[in-house]
């Protein structure tokens, strides 16, 4: 085996890695401000609400679904939680807004489950169809009003904590995520029902016969799916004070760029959620380059549509 | 009991028509002015498109697939015939836009066809990038069209006072029953969709087929775009947001089913047309557009639930 060989090999394998060292090589050179202490910090706060939603997505894609409720559920956990805060207080609010993105998370396994749409292509449509009726119901709930963090009676230093508070210059959200993807990780590569979940997504025949209770874990998946959405939505609310029933639009499908660009396969049972990770850094890191170097705002989502067609290309290569 | 389990048979393959007819059924009880040559011409007027945009759409779900770039293109589509109609005749300013959502629909047909992949996700992302381009080409903002026979393409009315939308939808219904039912191309398409090995093995050029079947949905998709924008004068990235759901599901309404090989589009006629009636029916009764938007979901969800479910017990049957 040669090296150029190994090289290839290399590179195919860690695509994401080597191509996340290219952009950060091409910024620094053409933008002297990109390796500043302050852009890091910027770049690690980015990692806030779409990361949380990416993490709920990739257990979702690894059980073998694809979870496009998640715009519907961060639109409608975001208002709720934001209207409970004056009632609840806020760490009542916190815990009825999980609730809640759990609650949404079953309702969606609920209906899939319950018509039999146990195929990745029939279970799309399904959570497409919730994420409509999700996200028209957070309309109803607020009557389309924006409803705004500095018109509450009730504290809420919680919530800017979460949103925009920092440890030194490491954002307390980006120490959340990283927690929240450790664990995640563990529970995926340790746990008995990590590796049931691994194998109901590669394959839901055998994993049937295998006698794993299959329903049930999609069950799971798809509530940790709603909740860590949900999350995702507190995260985006706090930091934005503001909580628009529009909020989660685009979410779904730049969590699945994420995660599919981060590597994880969409046919199921295979990836990580530390994959994900790259994936959100190489997404983050892409729109960071594109907006220091003067790309507008339309371009770069001609460019992202561009680039999910050919991760889930390179995707299906690899798996022939 | 034989007389009501027929009944009960009929309804659950014609879901859509007996929604259709009980929703006319309904609003004859509530006073209001649904039952007007007016109201009624306006609402086929204004379904034309959306029923047309659903004819590509069937052939596609036939085959198959699915493409959900639908609305984008349309947007794209309208855009693209308004900023070259000042430099170029009319006729090439549509045929531009239109080979150019053939282009769309070919590249969707590769990934698909050639690659393997999933069409839900990969139109998706068509749909993502050519929003962009429109966002791209006009800034976000509305571009006017300043041609009056660009206006009256949509808007005029030829024959007998029947608006042109209502007969190019008709003329276009025949076009389309007529491949499927009677051309070796549409019954082909059939047979792809409803097993893609068989008619492989069986000497159909199956990867071919699919394939024209997203270029024909894409090509329809632009045209329906040139419609839309001739119809309000003015092409706009913001433009079919939400259409690719409701025109997917409306053929799934009307019985042209996800599995693939199933359905046609006279069936695909019923169920946008139900969507629509739908529609008229709650704004009519003035209940609030949030309110319909959640209505009409759950609707969708509830079709698809019992689509699914009448798969999954034939399936349990054999």
């Amino acid at each position: 085996m040669d090296a150029g060989k190994r090289i290839g090999n290399f590179v195919k394998d860690n695509l994401v890695l080597v191509t996340i060292m290219i952009l950060v090589l091409v910024t620094a050179v053409l933008e002297p401000k990109f390796l500043t202490i302050a852009n890091m910090g910027n770049l690690m706060n980015q990692f806030g609400p779409l990361s949380f939603v990416a993490l709920g997505m990739t257990l979702a894609i690894i059980g073998g679904f694809i979870d496009l409720s998640v715009a519907g559920i961060v639109s409608l956990s975001a208002v709720f939680t934001l209207s409970m805060i004056d009632v609840l207080g806020q760490f009542g609010a916190l815990l009825a807004g999980l609730l809640a993105g759990a609650l949404l998370g079953l309702i969606n396994a609920g209906v899939v489950v319950s018509c039999g749409a146990l195929t990745q292509a029939k279970a799309l449509f399904i959570t497409y169809g919730l994420s409509a009726v999700f996200s028209a119901s957070a309309l109803l709930y607020t009557d389309g009003a924006t409803q705004h963090m500095s018109h509450l009676e009730n504290r809420t230093d919680l919530f800017q904590a979460i949103g925009s508070g920092r440890m030194g210059f490491v954002p307390v959200s980006f120490l959340l995520f990283v927690v929240i993807m450790a664990l995640l990780h563990l529970f995926l590569i340790r746990t008995q029902t990590g590796r049931e979940i691994c194998l109901g997504g590669a394959n839901i025949t055998a994993a049937q016969l295998a006698g794993i209770p299959v329903k049930r874990r999609i069950a799971l998946v798809f509530t940790l799916s709603g909740v860590l959405s949900a999350f995702g939505a507190i995260v985006l609310f706090s930091r934005i004070t503001t909580a628009s029933p529009l909020l989660g639009a685009n979410y779904e499908t730049n969590a699945i760029l994420a995660v599919v660009v981060g590597g994880t396969s969409l046919s199921g049972g295979r990836g990580s959620v530390i994959r994900t990770m790259l994936g959100v850094m190489l997404v983050i890191l892409l729109s960071n380059c594109l907006n220091l170097l003067g790309v507008s705002t339309y371009l770069q989502s001609v460019l992202k549509g561009a680039v999910l067609i050919i991760a889930i290309w390179i995707d299906r290569r690899r798996v022939k | 009991m034989s007389v009501v389990r027929k009944v009960v048979r009929e309804i659950e393959k014609r879901k859509a028509l007996t929604a259709i007819l009980l929703m006319l059924f309904i609003m004859v009880f509530f006073d209001t002015r649904f039952y007007t040559a007016y109201n009624l011409l306006d609402m086929l007027n204004s379904a034309a498109i959306l029923e047309m945009l659903a004819f590509g759409v069937t052939l596609v779900i036939i085959c198959g697939g699915c493409d959900f770039s639908i609305g984008a293109m349309m947007s794209l589509s309208g855009i693209i015939t308004i900023k070259l109609m000042d430099h170029m005749p009319l006729g090439f300013a549509i045929c531009a836009a239109i080979a150019c959502g053939a282009l769309a629909g070919f590249v969707n047909g590769f990934f698909v066809v050639k690659q393997k992949t999933e069409p839900f996700i990969i139109t998706l992302g068509m749909g993502m990038l050519l929003k962009g381009i429109a966002q791209q080409i006009t800034d976000a903002h509305p571009v006017p069209a300043k041609n009056l026979t660009f206006m009256k393409i949509a808007n005029g009315k030829v024959l007998f006072g029947i608006p042109n939308l209502i007969i190019i939808m008709v003329v276009m219904l025949l076009v389309f029953y007529y491949i499927l039912r009677y051309t070796s191309f549409g019954r082909n398409c059939y047979a792809v969709g409803g097993d893609y090995n068989v008619a492989t093995q069986s000497g159909i050029r199956a990867e071919r087929i699919k394939w024209s079947a997203f270029v024909i949905c894409g090509a329809m998709a632009a045209f329906c775009g040139v419609l839309l924008s001739s119809r309000l004068n003015t092409g706009s990235s913001i433009y079919g947001d939400s259409t690719a759901l409701s025109v997917n599901c409306g053929c799934v309404v009307g019985g042209t089913s996800f599995a693939g090989g199933v359905g046609g589009v006279p069936q695909s006629f019923i169920g946008l047309l139900a969507i629509q009636l739908l529609e008229n029916c709650m704004n009519m009764l003035g209940i609030s557009a949030y309110v319909q938007q959640v209505c009409e979901g759950i609707i969708i969800l509830l079709i698809l639930w019992f689509d699914n479910y009448a798969q999954k017990r034939k399936e349990e049957a054999v």
